[in-house]
């Protein structure tokens, strides 16, 4: 049964082409593809703003300074909806940000994937979620 | 004395002056996420419905695609996905009818070719776009401005996340708010005309009115500058709401816009009713990117000035 319904989408080309990934902005137009960037840091503060909610970090420099940076993420409206409060992420909390640095050169960067030290997600339960037209009703 | 109400007549919505709606009751909170996409994808060219074992495949396909925590490995795609999948609420089911495209008309799926003039129009605001792209706000997306997003409409369809409206329904207006850039049309019942023909709004000038149990709304005197999917300022927009089910509504809309598209055209979304509260998108706020992306034009201007 599974190969035939394997088959069957095979017959209907249904590898499913690249959709655009558009977020609110144009992170191309605001971060630099050329210029990567891994930080651990230490979270000073969020801030729980649209569209996009930003999170600063203090990265300690090899030479014992410490260097401030902005982190975009996305719409704090999704993680609200998804049960998370402003103490899910509380100032203390190291995390490690792998991302690209903004094209003006400042200390922002975007927040391509946050883990914790240990490699876990920073809030877990939400990927895939979202309604549906089947799914997702109060009833 | 006290006098004491019944509890019965409390409980009543006519006691708190909500209407008793003879049409319908479309009040509430609507998601509207689903993955179906507003156009038959190329691969499923004359294929309009899927059979249910077809649809759950091509659901789990394309929630596995839409995982942005998969990286690409490539610098400039890694960029475009912004972000971790924890940001995104996109929907994971096609839609319920298991049609493979949100438009029912063209039968094909797809938009109708634009009209000569229509092509022009779009080429010429797209090249104007590439060539202004960071002079200023102005050559930046009325999304990235905080003016309109392109699916909170009219007319509305899903998007990446915030896929959420309340109806607010009196006998006069019904007031529908959109959780995406926290738009919210008020939109008379009282039968009166369109504004004049020379007053442009954003999003249209929105009439309602019922048919039956159905409620539409026409919407004209669009902005210059708004354009859905190539549509322009004589876009006439229909829109039909019924309610299907107590947690479904049918959400259908008409674009006619002789001067833009060759003929009409109609999409449907089933959309279902959800948990609210809907938060605020209070986009201007917070738009630091904006900023963000004039400074970078600018860094890159002084070091290769022109």
């Amino acid at each position: 049964m599974r190969t035939k319904l394997a088959m069957a989408m095979a017959g209907l080309g249904l590898l499913v082409s690249a959709a655009p990934m558009w977020a609110h902005h144009a992170f191309a137009a605001e971060f630099d593809a050329t210029k990567p960037l891994k930080l651990h840091g230490v979270v000073t503060k969020m801030e729980w703003i649209n569209p996009h909610a930003w999170i600063h970090i203090d990265v300690k420099n090899p030479d014992g300074t410490v260097t401030s940076w902005m982190v975009e993420g996305g719409s704090p409206n999704t993680l609200l909806r998804n049960g998370f409060t402003k103490n899910s992420l509380p100032a203390g909390t190291e995390i490690v940000v792998d991302g690209y640095q903004s094209k003006d050169e400042s200390n922002k960067m975007n927040g391509r994937d946050i883990t914790f030290p240990d490699g876990r997600k920073l809030f877990v339960g939400s990927a895939g979620q979202g309604s549906s037209p089947d799914s997702k009703s109060d009833k | 004395m006290t006098h004491r109400l019944p509890l019965v007549l409390l409980a009543t919505p006519l006691f708190w002056g909500q209407a008793i709606f003879a049409q319908a009751d479309l009040q509430g909170i609507w998601s509207n996420a689903t993955i179906t996409p507003l156009e038959r994808p190329a691969d499923l060219a004359g294929k309009p419905t899927f059979t249910p074992e077809e649809a759950a495949a091509y659901e789990k396909q394309v929630v596995e695609r839409n995982n942005v925590d998969h990286r690409t490995g490539n610098a400039d795609a890694d960029v475009a996905t912004a972000y971790n999948q924890f940001w995104y609420d996109r929907g994971t089911k096609a839609v319920g009818t298991r049609r493979t495209s949100l438009i029912v008309d063209p039968p094909d799926g797809h938009l109708p070719a634009l009209t000569p003039e229509g092509q022009k129009r779009a080429d010429e605001k797209r090249e104007w776009m590439q060539e202004h792209a960071t002079d200023g706000p102005e050559g930046r997306s009325l999304g990235e401005r905080c003016i309109l997003w392109a699916t909170a409409g009219p007319p509305m369809l899903p998007g990446p996340y915030n896929n959420n409206f309340q109806i607010i329904q009196t006998r006069e207006q019904v007031v529908i708010l959109n959780e995406m850039i926290h738009d919210t049309r008020v939109i008379p019942l009282d039968g009166s005309p369109h504004v004049a023909n020379n007053i442009r709004e954003w999003r249209g000038d929105s009439r309602g009115h019922w048919d039956g149990k159905t409620l539409v709304v026409d919407t004209t005197n669009f902005s210059d500058e708004y354009s859905f999917r190539g549509s322009d300022r004589n876009m006439h927009l229909t829109e039909r709401f019924t309610r299907t089910t107590p947690d479904t509504l049918l959400y259908e809309f008409t674009v006619d816009d002789p001067t833009a598209f060759t003929k009409p055209w109609t999409a449907q979304i089933a959309v279902t009713k959800t948990k609210g509260p809907i938060f605020e998108y209070a986009c201007h706020e917070g738009n630091y990117a904006m900023m963000d992306i004039l400074a970078g034009a600018r860094a890159a201007d002084k070091k290769n000035p022109k």
